[in-house]
């Protein structure tokens, strides 16, 4: 840890120049700043100041004080640290499921019949702020996972254009708590991580606000007890991460979402359009009737596909309710609810995923976490791996919404008044189903991720798909549908990773 | 589903040679009793019990749910119970439960749920002269699910899933004019469940595990009443409580299986022995929840024939 890791600094240095790879460089991603920005024009476009040169006498005194921390540290920062250690970018995404688990509460009525919209002016007012429901959880995953992408890049960007170590291969003195590493230390990614995580979180789950904030400090009070930052370090890693994240939060501000909602008069205009097609529109059969879950969200920003996209990969429509083929499929589901195995019951459990889950975006996640633990990636990969995955549920839940409202058709207990459901029934059209479209991009993704376990992702996603059928709250052509078009939705997200410059690494 | 069980019995049965003791019947059949049965008797039991709710307890705040509607629970439950000698008594009780929501779209669940097994022992009996008796009993009881049933879609579930192991102190007071007391209380130890989902959240907690930790339950009831024979009334009063652990339900979220709960109930058996039918008794028990959390504001019936079987060897006087 003394002359031999701020030697391989130099080379790795070096390397960047000459556009080599030798393996610290690689294992660091020291070229990460080159690759592809999704929303960000470029690494440079949050100015960074370049840090005062590590025998400044100011650096010698935050070296100072990380050394006294550490001579103090207690067993409780221990504790933090071995947190922390398990990786900045993979623990908010830990951070942002409980979230959605614990706001994915739909309103209750109000004493008239009515409901109340979930209000982000007055969050702690009930209907709590947010209903994390799936499309909001979608978003919510997306914009933290592509924003802390955005702004890693930005942060290796600068961190290889200063060059000034991290405080453990500057001074022998300072014990590192963590793995050792040769990454530049200025700006520290872990600030980053924690100021862009934690701006974007306090907007979408505003009643977390609190714990959001203790969990960034901890982060950036870790980060300093570790070795592997400076005050000056965390300070220049705040700073951008606060800046990436207002450019995504101004972005979210006018992606459609605040009129995904929609009102009376447009639900209406829904179910006048089944009509007008010959088809029974689809209701509620919540008692009393909610209002269709965003029905608007189709026309939220996607990140891989245009307005365009989503309207030339929109599957055609269902069969007709009136078709032989639609009651042949309804005599499906009622086949399957009459003969329920215990193993397919658990299939219908595991994937149910209503409130109180994680949604499916968030089961998907949950599925690729242990994948990322892992991996020994570095912090940019794995933001990598969560944008690509995210960016592409998102788009899923975009793309099938946008396909559930264009066709508005019935879920089979609408059809069928005398089935019986395996699990809660979803408070929206049936035509395609969500799980089967978010499963089939998650399997595409996770397949290019980690491709020697495609099968492994392929059968969760077969799983996922089936289970709603089994549930008795899908009809079969939802389900192979939605998987065909989730595929679609992926490749998308495929094509840019394919050529945003990390794979050439 | 009727109480099939009993026909097959009818031909077996015998006239005990013996005079039954006063209370014999009151609850013999449940594990709080302060009665037991005689030795080498078996004394074998179905009930069928009908317990439905439309209103329930979220957390303190009482309300109904349109997409329940009347959520109503049965049971047949087999039950047998021996004296392997005066004092010391063994029990098992198999219940076949089915439930239905009348809203909504949920299907209801059916099956056998748990298996228990009891073993009652009568600690002391202090006879008071005039004043009457008073004897105290001990009950370990120990029950396992039989089938890998569903426990995760309560409150349409037929049980928890949960093995289960407690003890229970029952005090009985007998006067000899027909008056009883019975005061008790068991603590029920839960062992963990296993759900079907990978991760759950409850108790403000996303718990990232398949395995849910249940918080034990105490249970306390106090109940007086008059018996002569196999007739028997009795009043009583339960209160069950879950000891640490467990949330309350969520707004507008079903009930989870570890929700912490408090339940207290009243209510009246009675039993009356079925003139000519060779020892049969009839039971009829009565509750309702008057107060609670995170349960429904119940109101239970259970009826059911106890039939009585001697296997004690008639001595033949030439």
């Amino acid at each position: 840890m003394t002359s031999i890791p701020r030697w391989l600094a130099q080379i790795a240095g070096i390397c960047v120049a000459l556009s080599t790879q030798p393996c610290s460089a690689a294992l660091n991603d020291a070229g990460a700043g080159s690759w592809q920005m999704i929303v960000l024009s470029g690494p440079a476009q949050v100015p960074v100041p370049p840090p005062v040169a590590t025998t400044d006498a100011a650096y010698q005194s935050e070296l100072a004080a990380i050394k006294l921390a550490q001579a103090n540290i207690t067993s409780q920062q221990r504790q933090t640290l071995d947190y922390w250690n398990k990786g900045a970018v993979v623990c908010w995404n830990r951070i942002l499921l409980d979230l959605v688990a614990r706001m994915d509460l739909p309103p209750e009525p109000n004493d008239n019949g009515t409901y109340s919209f979930p209000s982000a002016g007055a969050p702690f007012a009930f209907p709590q702020f947010p209903f994390a429901n799936p499309p909001y959880a979608a978003r919510s995953f997306s914009y933290v996972s592509v924003a802390t992408y955005d702004a890693l890049k930005a942060a290796w960007y600068y961190k290889y254009l200063y060059n000034r170590p991290t405080p453990f291969n500057a001074d022998n003195g300072i014990h590192a708590y963590t793995a050792a590493s040769d990454l530049p230390g200025y700006p520290s990614e872990d600030a980053v991580v924690s100021a862009v995580s934690a701006a974007l979180l306090k907007t979408l789950f505003p009643t977390a606000i609190d714990e959001i904030n203790q969990k960034a400090a901890d982060q950036r009070q870790a980060a300093l007890l570790s070795g592997k930052a400076s005050a000056s370090d965390i300070a220049a890693g705040v700073a951008l991460g606060e800046a990436v994240a207002s450019i995504f939060l101004a972005r979210a501000g006018s992606d459609g979402m605040k009129s995904a909602i929609g009102n009376q008069g447009q639900w209406d205009a829904l179910a006048e359009a089944a009509k007008a097609r010959g088809e029974i529109p689809w209701k509620s059969l919540e008692v009393p009737p909610r209002p269709p879950m965003l029905p608007f969200f189709g026309q939220v920003k996607a990140w891989m596909m245009s307005p365009g996209d989503i309207a030339a990969e929109r599957p055609g429509p269902p069969p007709s309710v009136s078709s032989p083929q639609m009651q042949t499929e309804l005599a499906e589901v009622r086949s399957a609810l009459k003969h329920l195995t215990r193993a397919q019951a658990a299939i219908c459990y595991k994937w149910s995923d209503g409130a109180s889950s994680p949604t499916p975006p968030g089961h998907w996640n949950f599925i690729a976490q242990p994948y990322l633990d892992r991996a020994s990636f570095s912090e940019v990969r794995t933001a990598r791996a969560l944008a690509l995955l995210n960016m592409s549920l998102h788009d899923a839940a975009v793309a099938c919404w946008e396909t559930k409202y264009a066709y508005f058709n019935p879920r089979p207990t609408q059809l069928d008044p005398n089935l019986r459901t395996a699990i809660a029934l979803p408070n929206f059209p049936s035509y395609e189903s969500g799980h089967s479209v978010i499963s089939g991009a998650a399997a595409a993704v996770l397949s290019y991720l980690f491709p020697s376990d495609t099968s492994y992702f392929n059968a969760q996603r077969d799983e996922a798909a089936i289970s709603r059928l089994y549930a008795g709250i899908h009809f079969r052509s939802d389900i192979e549908v939605g998987k065909d078009h989730g595929a679609k939705v992926g490749a998308y997200t495929l094509r840019f990773a394919q050529s945003d410059g990390a794979d050439q690494q | 589903m009727p109480v099939q069980p009993l026909r097959a019995y009818q031909f077996l049965i015998r006239i005990a040679a013996f005079t039954i003791p006063c209370c014999l019947f009151s609850h013999a059949q449940t594990l709080d009793d302060g009665f037991s049965v005689p030795a080498k008797t078996l004394y074998s039991s179905s009930l069928y019990t009908h317990d439905s709710w439309d209103h329930y307890w979220q957390g303190s705040l009482r309300r109904t749910n349109g997409n329940l509607g009347t959520v109503t629970t049965q049971n047949n439950t087999l039950l047998a119970t021996y004296g392997i000698t005066e004092r010391l008594n063994v029990m098992g009780t198999v219940p076949y439960v089915w439930t239905n929501a009348s809203q909504g779209v949920l299907n209801g669940l059916q099956g056998w749920q748990d298996v228990t097994l009891a073993a009652k022992y009568r600690l002391i009996t202090k006879h008071l002269g005039r004043a009457g008796t008073v004897s105290a009993y001990a009950v370990g009881f120990w029950g396992i699910p039989t089938t890998n049933y569903i426990s995760d879609l309560q409150p349409l579930s037929i049980g928890l899933g949960a093995r289960r192991a407690g003890g229970r102190g029952t005090l009985h007071y007998q006067s000899a004019q027909g008056w009883f007391l019975d005061g008790s209380v068991a603590y029920t130890w839960r062992g963990s469940v296993k759900l079907d989902r990978p991760y759950y959240f409850t108790n403000d907690t996303f718990y990232n595990t398949d395995i849910v930790d249940m918080p034990n339950v105490v249970d306390y009831s106090v109940g007086p009443g008059f018996c002569r024979g196999s007739r028997m009334a009795q009043f009583v009063w339960t209160k069950r409580i879950t000891q640490g652990g467990g949330g309350d339900i969520r707004r507008q979220d079903l009930p989870f299986i570890s929700n912490r709960f408090i339940s207290s109930r009243v209510g009246g058996v009675v039993t009356y022995p079925i003139p000519r039918a060779g020892g049969l008794v009839f039971r009829l028990e009565y509750s309702r929840v008057i107060d609670g959390r995170n349960v429904g504001l119940a109101s239970t019936i259970s009826t059911g024939l106890t039939q009585t079987i001697s296997f004690k060897r008639r001595i033949s006087i030439p």
